[in-house]
């Protein structure tokens, strides 16, 4: 969720940037289509790999899935 | 009356923003993050981006707030959830948050912004199309900048919609349940 709001916050960037040098070029709109495009992609990858790590560990609790840092 | 519409859906912002991540049940945490898409989306009205405040409502209300909303219910007991908040990181979290904003902003109040009247063909293309329908939003003028090969976005655009599909594969593939 607090990747959501960091990528929200870049898009108002982008897009209150591309008004202020007056749509001289679009490519702050574009970029901004192209983030949230991408954001939707890694949001659905991401709920698959929590969903993944739920049915292994019965939890979604980070401190308790740590294999990897033992 | 602009100006004070504009402070209430950025105060809605901000606020919701704020809840989204300090309320310890985390199905609300979702129904904020919710409620801040839909001021960004009003904040994309401010500026001039009619398609892209229909987007966002679109896409990050209608298709991510609800994937999350499927992940937090699959995975929780949501009417007795209660998530810790805080831990014993939280002062480290600030002082770097602040750093950021602190350099973030004279970053941006010291440099110097040019507005450039260079007529490109993204210009142009502006500059015809809204005003010959009368209009100054930019859903005419993203079409042709996505589309056309002279613009420079045509592989990009084309490469994302790959970019999806095998996101789409990965997602299935990785929350399937193994066939025993």
């Amino acid at each position: 969720m607090g990747v959501e709001l960091m990528l929200n916050s870049v898009n108002i960037n982008f897009l209150a940037f591309a008004k202020y040098w007056n749509w001289a070029n679009l490519t702050g709109s574009v970029f901004v289509v192209f983030v949230i495009t991408i954001a939707a992609a890694e949001a659905a990858v991401a709920l698959a790999i929590v969903i993944s790590i739920y049915r292994q560990w019965k939890s979604t609790n980070v401190d308790e899935v740590h294999y990897l840092r033992d | 009356m602009a100006n004070t519409l504009f402070y209430i859906i950025a105060g809605i912002v901000l606020g919701s923003a704020f809840l989204a991540v300090t309320l310890r049940n985390l199905f609300h945490c979702a129904l904020f993050l919710a409620l801040t898409m839909f001021g960004v989306s009003g904040i994309f009205l401010y500026l001039n981006s009619e398609f892209l405040a229909a987007v966002q409502v679109l896409i990050y209300v209608g298709a991510v707030t609800i994937l999350i909303i499927f992940g937090i219910m699959l995975t929780r007991d949501v009417m007795n959830d209660h998530t810790r908040v805080m831990n014993n990181q939280v002062l480290a979290g600030l002082l770097v948050a602040a750093a950021v904003m602190f350099v973030s902003y004279a970053a941006v109040s010291h440099s110097v912004f040019q507005t450039t009247d260079h007529p490109t063909a993204v210009a142009a293309a502006v500059e015809q199309a809204p005003a010959a329908a009368g209009r100054t939003s930019d859903v005419y003028a993203l079409g042709p900048v996505l589309i056309r090969p002279e613009n420079g976005f045509a592989f990009a655009f084309e490469f994302v919609s790959v970019l999806l599909l095998s996101a789409l594969v990965g997602a299935i593939v990785v929350a399937r349940k193994d066939p025993a």
